[in-house]
């Protein structure tokens, strides 16, 4: 595998950009020839995967489409068919796959999302909310120029700061953000556990097919892509979620449910999710947070279940390890290997430190963004059978503690030992810790790909 | 019609063989059912609940007379049935990803057989040489292999507990509880419904 | 003995269809058209009568063309596959099924060449043996429990479970009492029906809020 073309691949899909504030736009296209104008006017706007030699920019912008944003373009019927029938449908119609029923039904999403209007996703991030503005201003006036694109409506999101400095918390009080894997020919300070796991217990980086179309990805083939060949290469797709948390619920259940657990509440946050609320692995250190682990690159992520079958360190069903089940499955991990995603994404609304009154109904949340070569292998499968169901995890049909749709009827067994401060027990009646209100696919293209949109040169073979 | 009923997915697949390529699977089969360690993957793969290979040599399809035509013809078939649970997808990619020598071994016999990896030709193969089930009945709908696993696991700890139970003192009790539920914490998810199949 | 593993049996049937040009639908759509109607769940032929774990039955219209360089050939009947995973002895198992639904037996192999019919019970078993093809080679992920234990074990496992949740933290004495009880009551409760979504969860497990 050579380097990668990183002047070709937006670096939204190459790198966590790792700016506190971000603004996404969403689009809607009204005429095709205005819209392609568009394009090639955001062209040199957009963020490439080269390197930052000279420091990290004020503000990224990162532009993807949807399939009826591919087809207002007006692409050939040919290469419109050509897609995956996942991202052809639209998330909204994956709803009973994905399990977004109930409350996460599309009928209870933001309006935003009701009418099948958005074409397009604009993502902005900075290092300030001025660097944020400006660069959203100069896309607007782009925008208005061409007359190319409506602004349907805007998502703020922007990392939790302690002392004005930004932290990679989550609402709930986790650590988020150590999970993304490593692939072939991606420059990234890698680490063991991010990867795949070899026979020899080493971690190598995946296959580059599993996150960017037109390079062989896991099973030694390339990736299902759209026709031609060279409209898919160097790009992928994306989904976009937005998770609102229920704060208030969240804390009254730890409080209430650890009260009768023998080991504590921060422990049993941390069994909830299989990491401490520092980011600690419960795997590694199931006693207590351990900031010596969290801060080694060599010990955060590099950990495996094989020697914890029962759960009584990180429990079975815990979300790291439904997510990224690592050996948990056998095969020294090799049924998991086609099933990774990438995430992206940032905090929205505002956080409340641990003590003060919180509510539910205040917007705020995550939005969850995950790259991958296939939506429907990676990403949906992860959220079908891994989130929202247990069967590979030997758990029945109890699904992700965390982020299930569990309708007050949910479970997640802790398993424990012998000892009074690790005892088993039993989480019910789980209620929705997190709803879903919106999002789509999206088809992030190469540079040369927005390219050939902007021009209207896209042949089908 | 369907291949699904609950949480299982009933595939058939039909191959055509040379005949004298017959004996070389019979053998292999022979192996494989006599040597128990050889079946551990398919055990380990934890997702068929069951499963079997068919040979139908060329002069053995039943002929009962009564006007039947004898058939006449020049392979010998074998017949593939699986009960598995998850997804048509996911059962092709699990077995190419971690069987393939075995699948290799079984199939590559059958004509025109591509090989499991990579999974896309093998996939377009196993979609060509299946045929579509007309009626499927499985006395559990709401249960995987796993689930029957840990139920049993749970059944069987839970006998055990019921036994000593009556001659504990509470104490004695309690400690035995607890034994019991650190033996069935890992086998208790939920049976019910199984995920739309996508 | 590939048919068996443990104590299940790999039941392979291969019954052909009568070929009647005269027949309208012909012998095989009227075998597809009646199975469409059969129960699927706890009214299956294969509930009512013992010791079915999972079966299919399928219209096998032809062996299958791969393409060339291999050669096209075909078959001069369609074959109705019945493909069973069932408890112990296959006599037994098959005399249970004459028993039991000989009607669904007798409208689904009435199509079928030679069938006797299921009124003779000893007769029908001895057909579907003259059918029968052995299977080469048998994998059961567990093949020591019968239909029976499998219901009881699923039931238990779901009854266990919400009892464990309902006694977290319950006194020893307390918990023992109403462990006895509960064990009474699950012992004595009927086995759910075979093909149904399993128990439900009316079973009374104690402890808070009952």
């Amino acid at each position: 595998m050579s380097k990668l073309n990183e002047t070709d691949i937006q670096g939204f899909v190459l790198r966590g950009y790792n700016l506190p504030f971000a603004r996404y736009l969403f689009l809607h296209f009204e005429d095709s020839a205005r819209a392609r104008a568009l394009v090639g006017r955001l062209l040199p706007v957009i963020t490439t995967g080269q390197r930052w030699d000279h420091g990290k920019p004020q503000s990224t912008a990162n532009i993807a489409f949807t399939h009826r944003g591919l087809a207002a373009f007006d692409l050939p019927e040919a290469t419109l068919l050509s897609f995956p029938v996942e991202f052809l449908q639209g998330m909204k119609d994956r709803a009973a796959i994905l399990g977004d029923t109930g409350i996460n039904a599309p009928e209870h999403w933001d309006k935003l999302w009701l009418d099948n209007h958005v074409h397009a996703w604009l993502g902005i991030n900075g290092q300030s909310p001025e660097a944020v503005d400006a660069r959203c201003s100069q896309i607007q006036a782009l925008m208005q120029e061409t007359g190319g694109a409506m602004q349907l409506a805007w998502q703020d999101a922007a990392a939790i700061m302690d002392d004005g400095k930004p932290t990679s918390r989550e609402h709930f009080g986790y650590t988020d953000g150590f999970g993304n894997p490593d692939y072939l020919g991606v420059e990234r300070s890698t680490q063991p556990g991010q990867g795949k796991l070899m026979p020899d217990g080493t971690w190598a980086p995946l296959a580059t097919g599993e996150l960017l179309l037109g390079y062989a990805d896991e099973a030694g083939e390339l990736p299902v892509a759209p026709v031609p060949h060279i409209l898919a290469c160097n790009g992928t797709f994306m989904v976009y979620r937005k998770l609102h948390q229920n704060l208030a619920t969240f804390r009254a259940y730890l409080e209430e449910r650890s009260a009768q657990y023998g080991g504590g509440m921060e422990k049993l946050a941390a069994k909830f999710i299989g990491r401490w609320r520092d980011g600690t692995p419960v795997e590694l250190s199931p006693d207590w947070p351990d900031p010596a682990i969290v801060q080694d690159p060599n010990r955060n992520t590099n950990f495996t279940y094989g020697a914890d079958p029962q759960g009584t360190r990180c429990p079975i069903g815990a979300h790291v390890r439904r997510v990224h089940p690592r050996d948990a499955f056998g095969f020294n991990g090799r049924l998991i290997d086609r099933r990774r995603i990438t995430r992206r994404g940032l905090p929205y609304g505002r956080p409340v430190p641990e003590g003060e009154p919180a509510s539910d109904a205040e917007d705020r949340g995550i939005v969850f963004m995950a790259l991958n070569a296939s939506l429907s292998r990676q990403f949906e499968f992860v959220q079908q059978q891994w989130i929202e169901y247990g069967n590979d995890a030997h758990q029945g049909n109890d699904k992700d503690m965390l982020i299930g749709n569990h309708r007050g009827h949910g479970k997640f067994v802790v398993q424990g030992d012998l000892s009074a401060t690790n005892p088993p027990f039993l989480c019910t009646h789980l209620p929705n810790f997190v709803e879903l209100r919106g999002g789509d696919y999206f088809f992030l293209p190469s540079i040369t790909a927005l390219g050939m949109i902007a021009m209207g040169l896209v042949d089908p073979r | 019609m369907s291949n699904i009923n609950g949480k299982v997915y009933a595939m058939n697949a039909i191959t055509p063989m040379k005949p004298w390529k017959t004996w070389v699977v019979r053998a292999i089969f022979f192996t494989l059912g006599h040597v128990k360690s050889l079946q551990q993957d398919l055990i380990n793969l934890s997702f068929i609940e069951f499963a079997r290979w068919v040979v139908v040599p060329r002069q053995r399809f039943p002929y009962l007379g009564n006007g039947q035509v004898k058939e006449d013809l020049k392979y010998d078939y074998l017949l593939f049935f699986s009960n598995f649970n998850g997804t048509w997808n996911q059962y092709i990619d699990a077995f190419s990803a971690v069987l393939s020598n075995g699948l290799n071994l079984v199939w590559r016999w059958s004509e025109k057989f591509p090989g499991s990896v990579p999974v896309t030709l093998f996939k377009e193969y196993i979609a060509r040489v299946q045929f579509d089930t007309d009626y499927y009945f499985t006395a559990y709908p709401h249960a995987t292999a796993n689930d029957l696993k840990s139920a049993h696991i749970v059944q069987a700890s839970l006998d055990s507990l019921v036994q000593r139970a009556p001659n504990c003192t509470p104490e004695e009790f309690r400690s035995a509880y607890l034994n019991f539920v650190i033996q069935v914490q890992a086998h208790l998810g939920d049976t019910g419904e199984a995920p739309v199949i996508f | 003995m590939p048919n068996q593993n443990g104590s299940v049996y790999g039941l392979t049937i291969l019954s052909p269809i009568i070929n009647d040009e005269r027949a309208t639908p012909s012998h095989d759509l009227q075998i597809r058209n009646y199975l469409a109607t059969v129960p699927t769940g706890e009214g299956s032929p294969f509930a009512l009568a013992p010791g079915t774990h999972l079966a299919r039955l399928v219209v096998m219209d032809d062996v299958i063309y791969v393409g060339s360089p291999s050669i096209e050939e075909h078959l001069h009947s369609k074959y109705l596959v019945f493909e069973s995973n069932c408890d112990g002895d296959l006599d037994s198992y098959l005399l249970g099924l004459a028993t039991a639904v000989p009607q669904h037996l007798d409208a689904i192999w009435s199509h079928c060449v030679g069938y006797p019919g299921a009124a003779n019970p000893q007769a029908f078993a001895a057909y579907m043996k003259a059918c029968q093809i052995e299977t080469t080679f048998y994998f059961a992920a567990v093949n020591d429990k019968s239909v029976p234990e499998t219901l009881r074990a699923l039931q238990t496992q779901r009854a266990v479970s919400d009892f464990i949740a309902r006694h977290q933290g319950m006194n020893a004495a307390l918990l023992q009492a109403e462990f006895a009880q509960f064990a009474t009551r699950l012992k004595s409760e009927p086995l759910p029906a075979s093909g149904s979504m399993g128990p439900l969860r009316g079973l009374k497990t104690g402890g808070r809020n009952e």
